[in-house]
């Protein structure tokens, strides 16, 4: 109100002085607001304008977080997700400097790799970088901690009941030396645990327990100790509970892994820590990864037959022992690969 | 800006990225030093650091090479490395390549759209020059906004190159609008 009449009067002043030119000493204290208000137009005012914008945004950012809580705390999750995850700018370097040094193989595909994260990188559970469960980071951020208390649970009471096997599956996983596994570990039994610990509720959004049924001719790329299921487990170098999104199988270095299924290699890498790893597409949307080599005997392009060698087992990457780290995607989701591998 | 990228890359890349860039000044301040300009500062901006100088006096010529050095200073670097480093200093040796290709980008602010300013005013004359540097800047700035949301699109994160985008956006702008922006 007092603003707009002070607007009023300077208005009607400025029409006044313009008709009759300024007066000196009695209409003196009344031009000098004018005066002011001139110089308040060009940059003040701009000014001005910026302050009602950014106390709009926080006044606005308070009522949502007051009165979304939920969806505020959504959207902190993403944007921290989005602030934690980068390129590995290090990768990016070192490979445009190999590429500059003439060693043009692969290097393109290490800088994509590098940048991008492609899929591969983001569904590591042993990826070092929180991104590893973040396709959509918002569902497993906030499923995680359901999905822990579930874990944590189930595990006191399996130990309370003393009952061996079933207790040896879950805190195998969980073990921070992952490379003596028991000998007893039955893929089916292993899966069907699994299966009953996970509900809907604290899987990532990304992840299937369901058995899938693959429609075409597959085999395991190895046979090996079963040392780290797919699922939640503690991370044996990180040391914090994360989802790992593959089968561990351990096998001396140099075993041979084999193609699981006829398709062509997508992908032939090395990341800090899948170390070196390659993908292989098959049909109906499905691919695998194989992980740690110590190396890739296919290249990137190529055909590859079931049950052909494509690279040997190592303990290249984020790894504490030679084996091999197995995934199975379909369409951007990640399945359980217990169903179709051989454990010895 | 250097917190963030620490905070978000580690210390040991923006040790790297921070020793490329003082190559690259180095090699502008040795230029110019060489030619006897004054410097009155560095000044950081999101698009890196910028010496300023009183270069009024610098020909065509002796300014272009000025403003080549640093880039080429990166380049020798690089060039170096890969020659004698025998494959122990790559990832150097690719920031200081891409720090050369990155400000020879023919952007305003950059090394890159000054040297292009350059030579399109030593052989047209200064409003062509300003014409050139105005419009490629923009395109090629359009070009880099466009490149570095999609890289932070593509990879979900990366938002410390967030400031980077918003200058090249920025001076997209002011090129288009012909205005600082």
């Amino acid at each position: 109100m007092t603003s707009r009449q002070a607007g009023r009067r300077m208005r009607k002043f400025t029409s006044h002085t313009s008709k009759n030119g300024p007066r000196p000493n009695s209409t003196q204290k009344t031009i000098r607001p004018r005066k002011k208000n001139e110089s308040l137009q060009p940059g003040e005012l701009r000014r001005l304008m910026q302050l009602v914008i950014c106390g709009s945004l926080f006044v606005v950012l308070v009522a949502v977080k007051l009165l979304l809580p939920a969806k505020m705390e959504k959207f902190n999750d993403e944007l921290s997700a989005a602030l934690r995850k980068n390129m590995d700018i290090q990768e990016v370097f070192s490979a445009v400097g190999r590429a500059f040094g003439g060693q043009t193989n692969g290097t393109i595909e290490d800088v994509y790799q590098a940048v991008f994260h492609p899929k591969q990188e983001e569904e590591t559970g042993k990826d070092n970088k929180e991104d590893g469960a973040v396709k959509t980071p918002e569902p497993i951020k906030m499923q995680e901690h359901a999905a822990l208390d579930v874990l944590h649970s189930y595990r006191r009471a399996a130990e309370t009941a003393g009952t061996k096997d079933e207790a040896s599956e879950p805190t195998e996983a969980g073990a921070a030396t992952p490379s003596e596994p028991e000998e007893t570990a039955v893929p089916t039994d292993a899966s069907t645990l699994a299966y009953i610990q996970y509900s809907e509720e604290n899987l990532p959004d990304t992840v299937s327990m369901e058995q899938a049924i693959l429609g075409f001719a597959y085999e395991t790329p190895l046979t090996g100790v079963l040392t780290s299921n797919f699922g939640y487990r503690e991370h044996p170098i990180e040391g914090e509970e994360r989802f790992h999104y593959g089968v561990d199988l351990a096998a001396e270095t140099g075993t041979e892994i084999d193609c699981f299924a006829d398709g062509s290699v997508t992908a032939v890498g090395e990341s800090s820590s899948y170390g070196r790893y390659c993908i292989v597409s098959h049909e109906s949307g499905y691919s695998t990864l194989y992980a740690h080599c110590s190396r890739v005997t296919v290249s990137s392009g190529t055909q590859v037959a079931r049950g052909e060698k494509i690279a040997e087992v190592g303990s290249t990457g984020m790894s504490t022992g030679p084996h091999l780290h197995f995934e199975l995607h379909k369409d951007g989701l990640y399945l359980n690969p217990i169903y179709y591998v051989s454990v010895s | 800006m250097a917190a963030w990228f620490a905070l978000a890359n580690g210390f040991e890349p923006l040790a790297i990225v921070l020793g490329a860039a003082t190559i690259h000044e180095l090699g502008h301040y040795l230029i110019l030093l060489l030619f006897g300009a004054k410097i009155s500062g560095l000044r950081l901006s999101a698009l890196g650091a910028v010496l300023e100088t009183d270069s009024t006096r610098l020909s065509y010529g002796k300014e272009l090479t000025a403003v080549l050095a640093g880039p080429g200073a990166n380049l020798l670097c690089a060039l170096g490395l890969t020659a004698f480093g025998s494959g122990r200093w790559t990832v150097f040796a690719g920031a200081n390549f891409i720090l050369c290709a990155f400000n020879l980008l023919p952007i305003r602010s950059l090394d890159g759209g000054r040297a292009l300013y350059l030579v399109a005013s030593w052989f047209a004359g200064p409003p062509a020059g300003e014409a050139a540097v105005r419009w490629t800047g923009a395109i090629f700035s359009l070009g880099l906004t466009a490149f570095l949301g999609y890289v932070m699109w593509r990879s979900g994160g990366s938002l410390w190159l967030f400031p980077a985008a918003a200058a090249a956006c920025g001076a997209a702008l002011s090129g288009i609008t012909g205005r600082n922006v």
